[in-house]
């Protein structure tokens, strides 16, 4: 054997290995810290801050938590929310978020770190990307081998598709949940591989943590099952499937329905059916095996068929029965439109109105994975190669993610782990072939030919390269077949040269400097916004903070009564109770649709419909997001066409959305606008007042670009109570009933003197005098 | 233009002169010769039956037939209206003749059109009864029937249930179609199983379905799929503006290069390394490693046409 470069050759096999172990470690290590630095990006260019929308509940949630104790928050009902029924919060939540921030509050204080609840909830989620980088590791090293299990880690550290739902001060069930998915699958395979009741049980325990942690967790109940299933059609049950399975399913499942939320749900609804319909068939196979080795093959063939029959006709039969006479739910809305993607624009707008359950168009894989989106599968491929058990596992995660992932954004967040993994099996395998020193012997007949194919023009190397695709194929696969066919001659795998190798290598980790800087660039560009403060750039190049959220948040709480009911649109909800702290009538948990369509009914109606409806709900302040002064495009009238939708839901009669559009069918907020948009209490509250702000010029709005008309909407159920620095907030009073009783709006004409019998008879009067 | 604003007028005598039994009957004898459906071939009976003292309800059908029309909207709607309305025709004689169904063509009376202002067809309108005790509300303004659902009977005739007495009987009809194809599907895979079983147990027939959907799912498929967005922008314009929006044929495109970027990447790690002769081994790295680099950039330039903010690009 030669060498293409030389290798010292006075190292001793230890030496190797131990170097090569505290290479591992530091390599982890740095990972880690790569993992929870790249994170950081929006601590440091805006501050210590609570994201977005759902982790300001969650924020809310523990510090209830931390400051009350375990069985407070358990019990805790919240009557500011979804104002007037309230909410059972110990009862609707997922708490393991919760749980594990408190738990690591009280470990610090324990140990004299007093550290504020705040800065645990932001820094949460940085540090448990530190802990998947670890997972999957630990996932990958199972597939192939620790330097692969190196990159995975290293790619999910900085995988664009997982910082978007983990950056600082995202303080999310995601930030947990992706940790506890690879830990859980990893301990599956474990379980898998040793047959090992041990690995069955840690596993079940994860699974319980995820199950309470965030309810993808129906991804996990259904990956096992798949998996379990595909090998036994592969002709590949053992009793190990048999142990890792059962022991991981019943006691998961049991543990599972510890959670309130969850509860009874893993018997009754169709998303868990999968996981209980292969534990039964698993029992059934393994009852078979076990006959198997009493009975003659004969006799065992005739009972087979029989037995297989029948119980599958009678399970069949079965699960119609439960599912007719209900025990068993249909599958729940969210999951549905998984399936059938039509229905929930169709049944459930509420579900298709949220953006992250949008489908996904190709930029936003590119963005989220840049290049593993195409290495991927290369890695699928080399899984087909081998296939051994744990490879079918990565071949079925990868279809069925890069499906869901394809259907609704968020779900980029469980595809993009097996993209990392794959990718860094195509990857750590193309770079093991080609640092390999060793270089093949030249063969006899290859010397021969050498120089008559230099030549060869690229089109006719790949032709030779695609027959030669057969020939690798079927000596692996004769390799791996027990029956020794005589494989007509084992080939030399290898490289030739020095230039090859640098080529590749070159070309490999130019690819891997790229995708950094390509993460670098999206995480602090795209993913380290809070959303809750905006930055915009001034033209100096320096940057402008835009708080207008926090602004008006703050003067409800400094301004209104403790108890003063706001009513906003949904997406406001949760941010109102936790930095304003007044009862909402809405919020992000949408839990129930007419309370929310009532809400999308007052808004789209004209003022005097709205005005019972805010008052029957004691409502005293209505907040709007408005962005047509500084083109902010996430504005409540963008969003006004889904109220309108939900509102029609349930009120068809009295909504309808073709008339909030022109009779040409466009979307306008300009002088077009049609009657239905201009007298909606929504329309009213967004630009009252909004044409004076330009002085007698032409008012504009930014985000639609439409000219506003000079005369603006006047409002005679609300004042105007507060409006933020840049507009983007806008605050309404709702006005007491009229002391003598008259409708508002009289009442307002008649104290602008704008009485309309009175006109009249003066002109008269005057005629007289005159 | 003058006589089309004096129709109406002219008919209005007509309307109140004959009773509200009487023209009913007139109704009622024009439905029963349209097979369930009224023929508004003039303004004058459109007039009669949304006469201002109505004591029915009527859906009316403004659609525009004729081939010169060019109006394939219409022509996919007709039939789903047609049956809604036979399905009318079955409900009990108390009930039936409380509503009526009505169509409209644009080049048998332009002056509806012209009266109620429309440009477009088809549209639909539902007259609720202005008299009688279903008057509700003396909401006597025609509603227009909302056409997001799609040109289906079943949407139709739920919506248009929420006006009439007595809910539509109508059901959609089964679907034989359907139930043969999948039959006959299922003993085709049958067969197929039977004869071909061993490309099923080959498991490069597995990676090959694995790879392409993943390949098309990342190439967005599904966006497509659910956004119903078309195949091209037409005029040679296939890639659609905005980072959050796709065309179909960007779907094959991209998926196209993300298999040519995958396929090279197996040729070097997968095929090369098995090459006898070095020369032709050396030829085939250059090549893949150059297919990478090129194909590489390729989407690069292509990610910033959908994505103008980004910064970086390799050779194009």
């Amino acid at each position: 054997m030669s060498r293409a470069y030389p290798l010292p050759t006075n190292l001793s096999s230890s030496t190797v290995t131990n170097t090569a172990s505290l290479v591992r470690i530091v390599a982890l290590g740095l990972i880690s810290g790569a993992a929870i630095a790249s994170r950081l990006f929006a601590v440091i260019n805006f501050e210590s801050i609570i994201h977005e929308f759902d982790p300001w509940f969650n924020y809310r949630a523990t510090r209830v938590l931390a400051a009350k104790g375990f069985y407070e928050f358990w019990n805790w009902f919240d009557p500011t929310a979804w104002y007037p029924l309230g909410r059972v919060v110990g009862g609707t939540v997922y708490p393991g978020l919760m749980a594990t921030s408190g738990v690591i509050y009280n470990v610090l204080h324990a140990l004299n770190l007093p550290v504020d609840i705040r800065n645990i909830c932001v820094l949460l989620a940085p540090g448990f990307s530190a802990l998947t980088a670890w997972a999957t590791y630990m996932f990958t090293t199972e597939m192939k081998d620790s330097s692969a299990g190196l990159l995975a880690a290293a790619f999910i550290g900085i995988v664009p598709g997982y910082i978007s739902r983990s950056v600082a001060g995202s303080y999310d069930n995601e930030a947990i949940a992706i940790f506890l998915l690879m830990f859980t699958f990893y301990l599956w395979i474990k379980a898998l591989k040793l047959g090992s009741a041990l690995y069955g049980t840690l596993a079940a325990i994860f699974y319980f943590y995820m199950v309470a942690a965030w309810g993808g967790y129906a991804f996990i109940t259904n990956m096992i099952p798949v998996h379990a299933l595909v090998l036994m059609l592969m002709g590949r049950y053992s009793t190990r499937l048999y142990v890792g399975y059962c022991s991981w399913y019943a006691i998961g499942t049991l543990a599972s329905m510890q959670v309130p939320f969850v509860g009874f749900q893993p018997v009754r609804t169709s998303e868990h059916m999968g996981a209980l319909g292969v534990f039964g068939l698993l029992q059934l196979v393994a009852f078979a095996q076990l006959i198997r080795s009493h009975l003659s093959s004969k006799q065992f063939q005739n009972l087979l068929a029989i037995a297989v029959v029948s119980i599958g006709v009678l399970g069949a039969l079965g699960f119609v029965f439960l599912t007719y006479k209900g025990w068993i739910a249909p599958w729940t809305g969210r999951f549905y439109s998984l399936w059938d993607t039509g229905y929930a624009k169709k049944y459930i707008p509420i579900i298709a109105s949220v953006s992250e359950h949008q489908p996904t168009a190709w930029p936003s894989f590119f963005m989220d994975l840049q290049s593993l989106v195409f290495i991927f599968p290369a890695g699928v491929i080399l899984c087909f190669r081998q296939l051994r058990d744990e490879h079918v596992f990565v071949i079925i995660y990868a279809v069925v993610a890069s499906y869901f992932a394809g259907v609704m954004v968020r779900l980029m967040l469980t595809l993009t782990p097996v993209v990392c993994v794959a990718s860094a099996i195509a990857f750590s395998t193309l770079l093991d072939t080609y640092i390999d020193p060793t270089e093949p012997e030249v063969p006899e007949e290859g010397k021969e030919n050498a120089d008559g194919k230099a030549k060869e023009t690229g089109g006719s190397a790949a032709l030779a390269a695609v027959s030669d695709i057969v020939a690798a194929t079927t000596t692996e696969a004769a390799a791996g077949s027990s029956k020794t066919k005589t494989a007509p001659k084992p080939k030399v795998k290898g490289i030739w040269g020095l230039d090859t190798r640098f080529l590749v290598v070159v070309n490999a980790i130019g690819m891997l400097c790229f995708f950094v800087m390509h993460c670098t660039w999206v995480t602090s560009n795209a993913y380290s916004s809070p959303s809750v403060v905006l930055a915009s750039q001034n033209p100096d190049g320096s940057q402008h903070i835009i708080d207008d959220f926090r602004e008006a948040y703050y003067w409800l709480r400094q301004n209104t009564p403790q108890d003063a009911v706001v009513m906003s649109w949904w997406d406001y909800g949760y941010q109102i109770a936790g930095m304003a702290d007044r009862p909402t009538l809405v919020d992000n948990n949408t839990w129930n649709n007419t309370h929310i369509a009532t809400v999308g009914k007052a808004m789209s109606s004209p003022e005097e419909v709205a005005y019972p409806i805010l008052r029957k709900h004691d409502v005293d302040y209505v907040l709007v997001i408005f962005g047509g002064l500084l083109g902010y495009s996430g504005d409540d009238i963008n969003k006004f066409l889904w109220m309108v939708r939900i509102a029609q839901g349930v009120w068809p009669d009295e909504i309808q959305e073709p008339n909030y559009f022109t009779p040409q069918g466009e979307y306008r907020v300009d002088e077009r606008a049609s009657p239905a948009m201009r007298n909606s209490l929504m329309y009213k509250m967004s630009y009252h007042r909004f044409s004076e702000l330009f002085g007698g010029g032409q008012a504009v709005d930014r985000v639609r670009q439409q000219n506003m008309p000079k005369q603006g909407p006047t409002l005679d159920y609300l004042d105007e109570a507060f409006t933020s620095e840049n507009w983007i907030v806008r605050i309404y009073q709702v006005r007491d009933e009229d002391v003598l009783g008259r409708d508002l709006k009289s009442a307002n004409a008649f104290t602008a003197g704008k009485k309309r019998k009175r006109t009249k008879p003066a002109s008269r009067r005057r005629a007289i005098q005159q | 233009m003058l006589i089309s604003t004096l129709l109406p007028l002219l008919a209005l005598p007509f309307a109140w002169a004959a009773s509200s039994a009487d023209t009913r009957q007139k109704l009622v004898d024009l439905s029963v010769a349209g097979n369930g459906v009224i023929r508004l071939s003039d303004p004058k009976t459109f007039d009669l039956l949304t006469s201002p003292n109505r004591n029915w309800s009527a859906a009316v059908h403004l659609t525009a037939l004729d081939k010169r029309r060019r109006c394939t909207p219409c022509k996919e709607f007709d039939p789903s209206w047609n049956v809604v309305a036979k399905a009318w025709a079955s409900v009990p004689q108390e009930h039936r003749y409380d509503h009526f169904f009505a169509t409209l063509d644009f080049d048998e009376a332009p002056t509806v059109f012209q009266q109620l202002g429309l440009t477009s067809a088809p549209v639909v309108y539902v007259y609720p009864p202005a008299q009688g005790p279903r008057a509700a509300s003396g909401k006597t303004a025609p509603s227009k029937y909302d056409f997001s659902s799609g040109f289906d009977a079943g949407p139709l005739a739920e919506s248009l249930s929420r006006h009439t007495p007595v809910p539509i009987p109508y059901r959609d009809p089964f679907d034989w179609a359907g139930l043969i194809t999948g039959v006959a599907g299922l003993l085709g895979l049958a067969l197929l199983v039977r004869f071909v079983g061993p490309i099923f147990q080959n498991r490069w027939t597995w990676a090959a379905v694995t790879i392409i959907t993943s390949l098309v799912m990342t190439g967005g498929y599904m966006f497509t799929r659910i956004r119903q967005s078309p195949y091209t922008g037409g005029g040679g314009n296939w890639i659609a503006a905005g980072y959050q929006n796709q065309f179909g044929q960007e779907v094959q495109v991209v998926a196209l290069i993300y298999g040519t970027l995958s396929f090279s990447f197996l040729m070097l790690m997968l095929i090369v390394p098995y090459q006898t002769s070095p020369s032709r081994q050396r030829v085939q790295i250059y090549l893949w490693t150059g297919v990478i680099f090129l194909v590489f950039s390729v989407l690069i330039s292509l990610f910033k046409v959908k994505n103008r903010g980004y910064p970086f690009k390799l050779l194009l």
